[in-house]
This record gives C-alpha cells, sequence and structure tokens, in this order.
C-alpha cells in the first residue's frame, strides 16, 4: 500500500483552521483511539511543509505555536509517533514552539516509569481508570511498594530519571497536591506558565493552540471525593482557554461513561460514570466542533480502523463561522499512516 | 387540552410568542430554555438578543461556558470562581438606571447554562435556587427604580446532573421548571419531520444523539441536507404559565438568523402546524382523478344542488298519515325555466 501523506487532504481543513478561543473536543472510544488525530492535529499547526503535502497552500504562513498537556501518553510516545510522521518535536521544543506539560510520570508524585503507557495500542481510559482511584492522595500508600521497586530499576532505560526539569522536551511535570479547587489551580498555574513562555520566545503574534490529552483521566482519578468534580474540571479548562487562543480536548466516550448516567437510564449510575457524563456533554456544548471517533457499527473491517464524524457543537456562533458537518472512515496502515476516505470510496 | 381552532391559534398564539421573545409587558419574568446537544440554545439566544437590540433593551449575559461576549450583549459577567452571591451584586452592578436618562429601561438577563451553577452548589446548602434567580428580577436595593428587567434561563437537559442530597428534596431541575413562567424546549426541525414521517407510518420515531446509546456517538446531527435550507430551523415548543394560571401549549418554528435581515421587525416566528413541510397541504387533485371523463358535465352547479336540497321526497309527504292512498306525492315548484305544459303537467 503506499504511503500516505502525514495531513489527509479531507481532513485538512478541519485540522488547521482553530478559530480564535474556540474549542475543538475530540471523543474516541476503547476501540478508537484519538492519538493519531492529535498527531495530526500537531502537524498540521507546527510543520512548515504542509503546502508541499496535498499541492495545496493552506498555511497562511502564520505556524502556530502548541502546547500538549498529556495525562495518559507520556513524552517518550509523542516524540517517537510524531517523529514517523517527520516532526521533530524536540527541536521544536528546543525552539520554544512547542511545549510538552507531562501529566503522566508524576502526577500524584509518585515516580513511575513514563514509557509505561506508550507501549501499549490503545491507551484509553479504561485499564487507568480502574486502577488509579486506589492510589488514593499523594502520600505514602500501602501496596505502593512492589511497584517503585522494577521502576526504579528501569531507570538505565531512555528515559532519565531524577529531577523533572532535567528532562529533555518536557516543559513542566504537572503535580496533584492537595485537594478540589486549589489542587486544580496549582496545575493551572503550571501549564500557563508554560504558554507563557511559548508565547514569550520568537514572535509573539503567533497564536498559542492548548491541546490537552485526556483531561478526563484526572476527574477519574480524583472524583468528588477529593472535591473534583464536572464544574470544577470544566471551570480549569475555562482558565486555560483565556490564555492561550485555541483549545483542543480528547475525551474518552465510550458507551458506559456517557449513557449508564443518561437521563433515561440514571439508576445505579457511578459517580464517575454521572461526572465524567456530565463533563463531557457540558464540553461538547461548549465546542466548537466535536470529532467522534468510533468502530464500525456493522464490526470489524479489514480496511477500515474506524468512523470519524464531525459536527457542529453547541457552542459554535452560528454568524460567520460556518462548519461542514462530515462523517468519514480512517484507515491506520501499519506504518503508522492513516488513510481517511468518504463512505463508499476506497 | 381541547382542540383549538388553527387561525384562533395563529393570532394569539403568535401574539403570544412574538410578545415573549420580544419582552414586551414583561410576559414572562423567567423563562427556561430546555436545550440539548441536538439542538443548542444559541440561536435562539441571539434572536433574543437581535429582538432586544431592536427595542434598546439592555442586555446581561452571566457566562457560566461562554468566553467571549458576543455581538449585541452590552454587559458580560463571567462567573468563573465567584460565589452566588458576587454574581448577584456583579449584575446588578452592571447596569445603572441613572434618573437623568429618563424612564428606566427594560433589561434582559441571560444565563448561558445553570448546570454548572446547579451541579456544583448541589451540595452547598446555603445556596437556595429561588432566591438566586428571585434576586436578578428584583432586585435587593429597593432604591434603585424598578426596571423590568426578564431573565431567560438555558438548561442543558442531557447534562446529567447530581442527585440530590437530601431525598426528599426535589431535584433542582423540578424546581427550576416550576419557578419557571415560560417553558421552551428546543427541537431541531429535521428531527421533528423525521419523527413525524416515522409516526404517520407507525413506526417507532428514530432517536438521534445521545438517545441512540451508540459508542462513541456524543452528536447524531449531520446535516445531510445542509445548503438547501429545506429543513433547517428550529422547532420551539412552548409552555407558557399566564398569571391566571391557564397554561398555553404550542409549537412553532424559528428559521433560520440568515432567513430574514437583522433588523426586521415583523414577526418571523410562525407555528410549526402552518408549516408546509409538517403539515403539508391536502392534494385536491385526488377528487378530480376519480371524475369520470366525459362530454357531459356530470358535476353540479351552487344553485343546481340548492334546489335539489330544495325537493321533498315522495316518502316524506306519506309520513304525514293522511290515511290509505294519500301521501307519497310528487310536489314540485315550478322554477321559472321550467315550461308548463298543460297535458302532460297536470296535477
Amino acid at each position: 500500500m503506499p504511503s500516505q501523506p502525514p495531513l489527509p487532504p479531507l481532513l485538512a481543513p478541519y485540522l488547521s483552521s482553530q478559530p480564535e478561543s474556540s474549542l475543538t473536543l475530540i471523543s474516541s472510544i476503547l476501540g478508537a483511539t484519538s492519538n493519531w488525530l492529535v498527531l495530526r492535529l500537531l502537524y498540521s499547526a507546527l510543520s512548515t511543509s504542509t503546502n508541499q503535502t496535498f499541492g495545496l497552500d493552506e498555511h497562511d504562513g502564520s505556524k502556530k505555536k502548541v502546547v500538549l498537556v498529556s495525562f495518559l501518553r507520556g513524552w517518550e510516545f509523542w516524540k517517537v509517533e510524531a517523529k514517523r510522521l517527520g516532526l521533530d518535536l524536540a527541536r521544536l521544543a528546543d525552539k520554544k514552539q512547542f511545549a510538552f506539560v507531562d501529566g503522566l510520570s508524576e502526577l500524584f508524585s509518585a515516580p513511575q516509569s513514563a514509557n509505561a503507557a506508550p507501549t501499549t495500542s490503545s491507551p484509553t481510559g479504561i485499564p487507568p481508570r480502574t486502577s488509579l482511584p486506589l492510589r488514593g492522595p499523594p502520600g505514602p500508600v500501602p501496596g505502593r511498594g512492589p511497584a517503585i521497586a522494577p521502576a526504579i530499576s528501569a531507570s538505565t532505560s531512555s528515559v532519565a530519571r531524577g529531577p523533572a526539569t532535567s528532562e529533555p522536551g518536557i516543559a513542566k511535570k504537572l503535580h496533584f497536591s492537595g485537594r478540589g479547587t486549589a489542587a486544580l489551580d496549582i496545575m493551572e498555574k503550571d501549564i500557563i506558565a508554560v504558554i507563557e513562555q511559548v508565547k514569550a520566545s520568537g514572535d509573539s503574534s503567533e497564536e498559542v493552540l492548548l491541546i490537552i490529552d485526556q483531561p478526563d483521566f484526572l476527574l477519574a482519578a480524583t472524583g468528588t471525593s477529593m472535591g473534583i468534580g464536572a464544574t470544577e474540571m470544566s471551570e480549569w479548562v475555562t482558565g486555560l482557554q483565556l490564555n492561550v487562543g485555541a483549545t483542543v480536548l480528547t475525551l474518552a466516550a465510550d458507551s458506559p461513561l456517557i449513557h449508564n448516567a443518561s437521563v433515561s437510564g440514571n439508576q445505579g449510575a457511578t459517580p464517575v460514570e454521572g461526572e465524567h457524563a456530565s463533563f463531557a456533554i457540558g464540553l461538547a456544548h461548549r465546542a466548537r466542533s466535536v470529532m467522534q471517533l468510533r468502530t464500525l457499527e456493522t464490526g470489524a473491517a479489514r480496511d477500515v480502523s474506524g468512523v470519524l464524524r464531525i459536527s457542529r457543537g453547541g457552542g459554535i456562533s452560528s454568524g460567520a463561522d460556518t462548519l461542514d458537518e462530515k462523517e468519514l472512515l480512517y484507515y491506520i496502515q501499519r506504518d503508522g499512516g492513516v488513510k481517511v476516505f468518504g463512505r463508499g470510496e476506497s | 387540552m381541547a382542540p383549538v381552532n388553527l387561525s384562533h391559534r395563529r393570532t394569539h398564539n403568535l401574539l403570544l410568542i412574538s410578545k415573549l421573545l420580544s419582552l414586551r409587558d414583561t410576559a414572562s419574568p423567567l423563562t427556561l430554555l430546555l436545550d440539548s446537544l441536538e439542538q443548542p440554545a444559541s440561536p435562539l439566544i441571539q434572536e433574543y438578543i437581535r429582538r432586544a437590540k431592536l427595542s434598546k433593551v439592555h442586555v446581561t449575559l452571566i457566562a457560566f461556558e461562554t468566553l467571549k461576549c458576543p455581538e449585541g450583549c452590552d454587559a458580560f459577567v463571567s462567573t468563573r470562581r465567584k460565589s452566588p452571591a458576587d454574581i448577584i451584586k456583579e449584575v446588578s452592578a452592571a447596569y445603572q438606571p441613572s434618573p437623568s436618562t429618563g424612564p428606566s429601561k427594560r433589561r434582559l438577563i441571560i444565563i448561558d447554562a445553570i448546570n454548572p451553577l446547579l451541579s456544583s452548589r448541589g451540595s452547598d446548602l446555603s445556596f437556595h435556587l429561588p432566591s438566586f434567580l428571585g434576586a436578578f428580577i428584583t432586585p435587593t436595593n429597593p432604591a434603585a427604580s424598578k426596571s423590568d428587567a426578564s431573565l431567560v434561563v438555558t438548561y442543558h437537559q442531557d447534562v446529567p446532573g447530581i442527585p440530590p442530597q437530601n431525598p426528599y428534596l426535589p431535584s433542582t431541575f423540578s424546581i427550576l421548571t416550576y419557578l419557571a413562567t415560560s417553558i421552551i424546549t428546543l427541537h431541531s426541525f429535521s428531527h421533528i419531520l423525521a419523527q413525524k414521517a416515522a409516526r404517520d407510518r407507525s413506526l417507532v420515531p428514530p432517536v438521534f444523539g445521545l438517545e441512540e446509546e451508540q459508542d462513541g456517538v456524543l452528536l447524531g446531527r449531520l446535516d445531510k441536507l445542509g445548503g438547501t435550507g429545506a429543513t433547517e430551523g428550529i422547532v420551539l415548543e412552548l409552555e407558557h404559565r399566564r398569571k391566571s394560571g391557564r397554561g398555553v401549549l404550542e409549537w412553532y418554528l424559528l428559521p433560520p438568523a440568515s432567513r430574514y435581515p437583522a433588523t426586521q421587525v415583523k414577526e418571523i416566528v410562525t407555528l410549526l402546524d402552518d408549516n408546509i413541510l409538517y403539515n403539508p397541504p391536502m392534494e385536491s387533485y385526488g377528487d378530480d382523478e376519480e371524475e369520470p371523463q366525459s362530454t357531459f358535465e356530470l358535476g353540479l352547479t351552487d344553485r343546481q344542488r340548492r334546489d335539489r336540497e330544495g325537493v321533498v321526497l315522495p316518502y316524506f309527504d306519506a309520513q304525514h298519515g293522511d290515511g290509505p292512498g294519500e301521501g307519497g306525492r310528487i310536489l314540485y315548484d315550478m322554477g321559472e325555466e321550467d315550461d308548463f305544459d298543460e297535458e302532460e303537467d297536470e296535477i
């Protein structure tokens, strides 16, 4: 199969234009993860060679700066995957055009192997969600001991240990301390500091694109017992949105997380289900566009990985801003290239 | 509710929606907009703002999810990290009717989404929703001259709320619907049409978006008919509670904003039943098809029909019971076109 252009032509208009102060929501499910879409988004914002790839000069010369906050995938994962697209994130990070905020490795102040998550091919929320609430508040937790030992022994691996700031490429590691909005405020301050750093360097007129990867993990891992609910998380997102040009957010939209707490089937929904549904649907109401990834309803297919539906969210201003709604199929090839096509096409 | 004559509804209910949307006579102090992802309330809010601008009403937006002040609103109150009391204070400070500017202006206060407030303060016992909403409509400061304020509150129906802390208290949503003087539920016109088409065939009406309960689907809306403009528009299901206690239920259609200029004063909302797509006109050509084609005129003119109805048939006469042999006569009144013949028409 021929190699695909890094940016599928059908998707290019949706990935390259995020108007000022807009919110784009990418929802994924376990069988259809959003990594590839986020990578295409990074490519579209950061790459200089966009116009070579599909002939059209979509780039108007104003490259964007990107701050990526990732809660479920480590730096190593993003670096390696972006390289496959021809995007050198480490070099861009040195040029302060890109900044990576690590919300995974030390979120709960526990040294943990950062390359644990990237090795799995479908790291959506489900496995951490079941294991992490058990981790509890920061501090010594019984049962942690065995987990640390292999992590330390793995320190000889490519991921550098030690002080967080010395790691190349990672602008900041988020720590969750305290509870409730105070804890979120600390993280917000950390992220805004990174955004300001990126803003200050180079051409300050370039707008900053903020990508928050799976913040629902934070909600699931803390929950109402720690004073964090859907409302607090939404306010946290709002606070970040106020500091950047456009925001892209990825969320899990698996059926149990959305529908168990829905109005029709409200009985017996767990707090996580309720808060997650409320957070995700609330964000969809605020979003300009919602990109929904899901698997084929008819089952697995050899040449289709999933369905991407692009819809207008509740927050689109119905004036001049227009967005064509579309439903496309995509296929992720073995080499990581992605083919995007309409139904009935190939 | 008894079916009301369509023309009666057309006059009264169109006047009502016009009054409600233009905030005339403070017909509804608290309007509740129930929206969903399938049909967000933002076009209706823009319509409210547009009409408010036309009649020079002061617009305040209390933003729980909006980042930027939309075009046309005069005051923008962000609610991030603010207590309800602070919000009330800021909103009343946003508009100070000065006596010098003449009569106090009317005021429109929009809350773009009340869900965050309900779900975060739900645990806070000191928060009292009726008094919070009431504070906007009747300012606590009596010194301020009475300004007619209308409150428009949006509630996202599909965002699950938190269960009430006290199981014996009604849910916040019930309280909201109880307090509201008008409730407008928004529907997407294309969905309404699809559901009606299914009902007309006695099929199960389709559901869209979240209600599909499909893995990974948040939004079902796809504008397949985009561009044709045929099914654009919003269906408003209005429930208005009059002061007398009588309720009015009506379905309206609000066309998309691109169909009319921003300065249009004439009413643009129509009854849903008047829409040609929702309620197609009865096909009249069906009657013509049934008549056999011939050179004779088989129909009747109005006058002929009248005359025919005037004929007293023999069995009516026979029922007088004048005795055997009597009755059953054919009674015929001569028309002017009848030619009297002595021999034949002898009675």
